[in-house]
């Protein structure tokens, strides 16, 4: 089999194909499923509904970056748009624009799925092999010291202040140039991500990705996965092609958001009415802080350092917010920035000024991925338990901006809540900050086909195998019972590097 | 989003659909993704939203002089046909119901920038949750069209991409 990349905007005619396997998504889990099914001597496919971009691609631009590399153009949001959820489409998915931060599925989180979700075989000591071989395969290490930013100095400085828990973060970057432009896309070619390590790896082995190729439905009958169908569009997400790929097995890899999604539309047995609930998201909201000196925070890499101090994996705790940097181009910034008009853009002229850090919810509010004709619909309705980790947050990291040296710190909710000494947060009820009143974002969307041994609380068994189609494997976010409380690229590689085998055994049965 | 925010929505853009005469554009504007009257409402909430700090300095470029609401047209082409219909349903509130709530018996387009800037505080600051979700939607679209232009940045202090910056730096 000769493995490479197809750009769908390219291409003339219907395409049917009958393979071993085929993928659906190429973010961090679709590309590892890829990359195993290939290496296991396997013929295998990936469809990508977003673009197969190179570096010189990247060109650091907002206006032209955010509609290339995210779902909707960077307007997804929950259905009551309180919350703007950005996700990837691109080869790579959300792994071509995130800020490469690697962190494992915490132990505590492992636990609690074995015990409540009734999850098998991947406790710690299951999963640690493949959190090892994924952080091999991306070069994981610890960011150096002399890579922080002054924007991530100020939080490190703020939590040494206040005797707060905090630390440098890893990440998977070689030859990183240090720009700042980590979310648009490298331009250096210095992220360890999907796109530049595992699809070419999978390509290598033999693999073949189609580009620009939106799947449509998942085939099935009597019980098996039998294939998929799908449009390749043009550049402007016209209609090219048809696609359709008939195989024994099919893995779902295009997020909690896309592959809840897929699986509504294709009527998939749905028993227990547990297909595309459970939604997770990690919202988060800024908080910015004005210094008398420059702290020029879009330069350098966007997020090295992390306070823990309010956040606790283990079951029921009241700690569930993790802080970190968040500096955003101007673009963004001036978005977040609560106002508008002369005395926004007045305000606007402190950026280069600015720290600005994010407080994201490991959140227990569950909501749901629906569809209609227009696409998916995300419910999610932050319970008043999450609303008040929210506020913890939020307040948490005003503290830190005043211990680091801030002269003001501003929370954007409507109106802006302003404040210059951290005893007036002691008088300030930040629970009266609601969704809608503050700008919230989620990047982390989890939890839509959960796993477990049970099919009356789970979509798919622990083996990532769907619990009524035979051959339909799921390999992303999806699988999460809960929400994790970290960045989840690591755990998703993992679990599809370490559910793999099955989907290798099952296509091997014919 | 409250049944009242609803029903106002809703009175708007039934409002939208019965008067959308009159509303000229330049010849020189070819709309791909808004309609006359929707460009024309964003053109005057684009002057508002990026709004200079101070007045009369020429150096600040304008709202109209980026084309803030061409760029707003091509972008909503992008989005899902969801997005496109609610943001068509806020520009036709904007236009013809937000006023009266702001104590104006007139369109919004009609307006002056002391009027029109009630207006826009109005719902930004809305009771309704829908119409501060509208306002922040709008927002964000004239800022992504004010501030994507290399000759924003200086006002911020912002040096830009490093791909492709001339050497004299982005003006």
């Amino acid at each position: 089999m000769t493995g490479g990349v197809v750009r769908g905007r390219e291409m003339q005619e219907d395409l049917v194909l009958k393979v071993d396997a085929v993928v659906v998504g190429t973010g961090a889990g679709g590309s590892m499923a890829l990359r195993e099914l290939a290496r296991a001597g396997l013929d295998v496919v990936a469809l990508e509904e977003g673009a197969y971009l190179a570096p010189r691609d990247f060109d650091q631009r907002e206006d032209r970056m955010l509609p290339l590399l995210l779902q909707d153009a960077g307007g997804r949001a929950t259905e009551d748009m309180a919350i703007r959820v950005l996700q990837g489409r691109a080869v790579g998915g959300s792994t071509v624009h995130n800020t490469n931060l690697c962190k494992r599925t915490p132990d505590a989180i492992l636990e609690l799925w074995a015990r409540k979700h009734g999850v098998a075989g991947a406790g710690s000591r299951d999963l640690l092999p493949a959190f090892e071989a994924v952080e091999r395969d991306l070069s994981v290490s610890e960011i150096d010291a002399a890579m922080r930013n002054a924007n991530n100095d100020v939080l490190k400085r703020g939590c040494e202040a206040l005797g707060w828990r905090g630390g440098a973060l890893r990440h998977n970057r070689v030859g990183c140039q240090q720009s700042g432009f980590c979310e648009l896309g490298c331009a250096y070619d210095a992220k360890e991500n999907a796109l530049k390590v595992l699809v070419p790896q999978a390509v290598a082995a033999g693999a073949r990705v189609y580009a620009d190729v939106h799947v449509t439905a998942i085939l099935h009958a009597a019980g098996r996965a039998t294939g998929v169908s799908a449009v390749a569009v043009d550049a402007a997400g016209r209609p090219r092609a048809r696609v359709q790929v008939w195989a024994p097995v099919v893995v779902l890899a295009a997020s909690a958001v896309g592959s809840a999604a897929l699986a509504r539309r294709s009527g998939l047995p749905d028993p227990h009415g547990r297909l595309g609930r459970g939604l997770r998201l990690h919202p988060g909201a800024a908080v910015a802080g004005r210094f008398d000196g420059a702290i020029d925070g879009w330069r350098g890499i966007p997020q090295s350092y992390e306070c823990t101090e309010h956040l606790s994996h283990e079951e029921g705790s009241e700690r569930r917010v993790w802080i970190v940097p968040a500096f955003a181009h101007p673009v963004g910034a001036a978005a977040t920035l609560p106002g508008f008009g002369a005395a926004h853009m007045a305000a606007m002229r402190s950026y280069p000024n600015l720290a600005v850090l994010t407080a994201m919810v490991h959140d227990e509010t569950s909501g749901e991925v629906d569809v209609d004709e227009a696409g998916p619909v995300l419910r999610y309705v932050m319970t008043e338990a999450d609303r008040r980790q929210l506020a913890r947050g939020l307040a948490a990291g005003a503290r830190i901006l005043l211990a680091a040296g801030a002269r003001e710190v501003t929370i954007p909710a409507i109106p802006p809540v302003r404040v210059t000494r951290s005893s007036e947060l002691d008088a300030l009820d930040l629970s009266v900050l609601r969704p809608h009143s503050v700008p919230l974002t989620a990047v982390h969307p989890m939890g839509t086909m959960r796993m477990g041994e049970d099919p009356a609380v789970s979509v798919v068994r622990s083996t990532g195998e769907h619990h009524q189609v035979r051959g339909l494997f799921v390999a992303d976010g999806s699988l999460f019972p809960t929400s994790i409380g970290v960045p989840p690229q690591v755990s998703i590689y993992a679990f599809a590097l370490h559910l793999a085998p099955h989907m290798v055994e099952r296509a091997g049965e014919r | 989003m409250g049944t009242a925010a609803a029903a106002v929505v809703l009175a708007g853009s039934a409002l939208a659909v019965l008067r959308t005469r009159g509303y000229r554009v330049g010849p020189e504007v070819r709309l791909v993704g808004m309609s006359p009257w929707q460009f024309v409402v964003v053109e005057h909430a684009a002057r508002r939203i990026a709004a200079p700090d101070r007045e009369g300095d020429a150096s600040i470029p304008t709202a109209d002089g980026l084309d803030v609401a061409g760029f707003v047209d091509a972008w909503v082409v992008r989005l899902p046909s969801r997005a496109q219909r609610d943001l068509g349903r806020f520009l036709a509130y904007l236009e013809h119901v937000a006023p009266l709530g702001a104590g104006f018996a007139s369109r919004f387009t009609r307006l002056g920038p002391g009027a029109q800037d009630r207006v826009l505080e109005g719902l930004e600051r809305s009771p309704h949750d829908l119409l501060r979700a509208g306002f922040d939607g709008l927002k964000a679209l004239v800022f992504a069209g004010y501030y994507r232009d290399a000759r924003t940045w200086g006002l911020l202090g912002y040096d830009g991409p490093l791909v492709g910056r001339p050497p004299q730096g982005w003006r």
